[in-house]
């Protein structure tokens, strides 16, 4: 899908390759009669030696870590990890808890992956939740009807990826704000959902297929292999927002549309993209919690879009688009799924758990304000 | 038909060849005609101020330029085969570059990864960060901006001039032909604005071909070489800036040196004489 963008752009990158190394001889007639300073034949570019350019890049690792912007989500993670531990008297640090609770994590953090990566975009997806559902019954109807497991997944994809399309096209060439055409989308199949299911649960008896077991099922004591997928999903898709050309172009977009319009970025496409991506993942988070709990209805997920949305927020992601990182949305599911097991094991009533995911959000945004301020020296 | 352009003009000193020609664009919007029959031609190596009032036609001949919207009729000649930009990348590709008043860098993002967005320098799949800064830091300190604060930083934390630059830095480095400016200097500071001009000329210097859209005539004579005065969407002044003053700028615009200039008085709008008469 982006071989083109990316070939289309070769043209460019060869000829500012030629600029750079001739830049000097190309110009060098006119700059001879004027001005004979700069450099001698074919010295187009000079000695690297610019103290001041190279200053962002260099100092100690540790202030480098602190320049980020997910440092101080981390340290409040860090906090909740200490208070934790000592308020649940030792069982919060233990290998089991922490293989439950990256269990838990996992499906929100699968849609978070592709929520926050639409949020970098500048875009929302609020049908993740109900996109998670369908998806996943119809993969439940299907496995529990006999078909093979397989086509289950692929069909739960396929859907997922239909879904991220339309909200794509709808917000993209018909020109609607995300929010409301996803919000659209989302009482579309929470709707569709339940007039194909009837609002019943399908659960699928065991023998538990392979696929599943593979999707969702132990692989410690407490620990499930959905924890890997999670963790193994956020690192590719991570590697693709932070150091390929579409994952610039996602930040370009959320930054400055225009912007990344004028410099030849393949807009529309990269947006479309980035909801296909987010409507995947979101159906392929559905599979995994049906491998994980073996049945499947359509109240499932329903929280999903709004959790997702904060933990890519506590994670650093702005809300109008062009900031954000994998390691931030990571570590604002964790966080989120921290607080929810912290509270339990440290003998707290669960009730509390919304309350203390809107202070930590309210604190996590300002914070990050805060850290942008001082680091990009802007509004953030 | 068009204002007066002397053939010793087109020999001016230190300029290159011809590039870009307009000749005769007429650009109408249903019945409106924000266009007619403008003759300009770009040379290398030479800036040129564009200046007029509100309304001019000036902004819309610059979209012609840039792909943005297409003449309704004449032509454009690069290197004298006649083009059609059919879009902004249209003209990109043939090295036009525009400049828009709103900048076009992503305060987002690094200096680095502004510079090269679109053209992305990569290894493999993967973006040559290492490479992009380093490419960036050079082509900076090249057009005379090495002391700019650091290549990693995001462009939210330069001025305006900084950012003007790196837009100009990054028509330098991808060696287009024709460097379009929208009103570089309107949101800028004397110092800053001086700064620009030097990017400007570095920029000509190194062989492209400046056209500057501004209003302000006193800055205008500051950099250009040559200046188009344009008024109710009709080329009536192309002249050389040979040091003429502010009034007489001013001059050229609304007064009698019209006339002088060899127009004729029934090629100019009834509005302009009004205008000047009560000047």
């Amino acid at each position: 899908m982006c071989e083109a963008a990316e070939g289309s752009t070769t043209g460019n990158r060869g000829s500012s390759e030629v600029s750079l190394r001739t830049m000097g001889s190309g110009f060098r007639s006119r700059e001879a009669s004027s001005a004979p300073t700069s450099g001698g034949p074919g010295g187009g570019v000079v000695a690297p030696e610019a103290p001041a350019l190279s200053r962002w890049g260099s100092g100690s690792p540790l202030t480098r870590l602190v320049r980020q912007r997910e440092f101080g989500i981390i340290a409040v993670g860090v906090v909740l990890f200490a208070v934790f531990s000592l308020a649940s008297s030792g069982t919060f640090d233990s290998f089991q808890t922490w293989g439950g609770i990256g269990s838990s994590a996992a499906e929100l953090g699968i849609v978070s992956v592709g929520v926050g990566f639409l949020m970098i975009s500048g875009e929302f997806d609020l049908s993740v939740g109900a996109n998670f559902a369908f998806a996943a019954l119809v993969m439940a109807t299907m496995v529990h009807d006999g078909y093979p497991p397989i086509e289950g997944l692929l069909v739960d994809l396929g859907i997922g990826i239909g879904i991220g399309l339309l909200n794509g096209i709808v917000t993209v060439f018909l020109n609607i704000p995300s929010f409301i055409a996803t919000l659209g989308t989302y009482f579309l199949w929470s709707a569709v959902v339940l007039i194909v299911t009837g609002g019943t649960t399908i659960t699928i008896l065991p023998p538990t297929p392979t696929l599943l077991n593979v999707l969702g099922g132990f692989i410690g004591d407490q620990m499930r292999s959905e924890i890997l997928w999670w963790l193994g999903i956020a690192l590719v898709v991570g590697v693709v927002l932070h150091r390929t050309v579409t994952g610039n172009w996602i930040y370009a977009i959320g930054g400055k549309r225009m912007a990344a319009r004028e410099a030849g970025v393949a807009v529309a496409r990269t947006r479309v993209l980035a909801f296909v991506l987010c409507g995947m993942l979101a159906a392929f988070a559905g599979a995994v919690q049906l491998a994980h709990l073996g049945s499947m209805s359509a109240g499932y997920g329903s929280a999903y879009q709004l959790e997702a949305i904060a933990a890519s927020v506590v994670g650093g992601c702005a809300l109008t688009g062009g900031r954000g990182s994998m390691v931030g949305i990571v570590v604002g599911t964790v966080i989120l799924q921290m607080l929810a097991s912290g509270l339990i094991l440290s003998g707290v009533s669960p009730y509390w758990y919304q309350a203390v995911v809107g202070i930590i959000i309210i604190v996590a945004v300002a914070m990050h304000t805060r850290i942008g301020a001082v680091v990009h020296g802007a509004e953030s | 038909m068009s204002a007066p352009t002397t053939n010793d003009e087109q020999e001016h000193a230190a300029r290159g060849p011809l590039w870009l020609e307009a000749r005769s664009i007429t650009k109408q919007f249903g019945a409106v005609i924000a266009l007619s029959d403008v003759d300009v031609s770009f040379s290398l190596g030479e800036v040129v101020g564009l200046i007029g009032d509100n309304g001019s036609g000036k902004s819309t001949f610059v979209k012609i330029l840039s792909g943005v919207y297409q003449a309704s009729s004449g032509s454009l000649l690069v290197e004298g085969k006649p083009v059609r930009f059919h879009s902004a990348a249209d003209a990109r590709a043939m090295g036009v570059e525009t400049v828009h008043q709103d900048l076009g860098l992503v305060d987002s993002m690094s200096i680095a990864r502004n510079f090269f967005l679109g053209a992305e320098r990569r290894k493999g799949p993967f973006l040559d960060l290492k490479r992009m800064e380093r490419e960036t830091s050079a082509m900076l300190r090249e057009i005379g901006l090495g002391n700019l604060r650091a290549i990693g930083q995001d462009v939210s934390r330069l001025s305006g001039g900084e950012r003007q630059a790196i837009s100009i830095g990054r028509a330098v480095a991808f060696q287009r032909k024709m460097l379009i400016l929208d009103e570089p200097t309107s949101a800028l500071s004397i110092q800053e604005t001086e700064k620009v001009f030097e990017f400007m000329r570095a920029a000509r210097d190194r062989g492209l071909a400046v056209l500057a859209v501004m209003h302000n005539l006193t800055q205008v004579r500051d950099v250009a070489d040559r200046f188009v005065v344009f008024y109710h969407g009709r080329k009536i002044a192309d002249i050389v800036n040979t040091g003429q003053s502010e009034q007489d700028l001013a001059h050229y615009i609304i007064e009698g040196k019209l006339a002088e200039m060899g127009i004729e008085r029934e090629q100019v709008d009834m509005g302009v004489i009004r205008a000047i008469t009560t000047e």
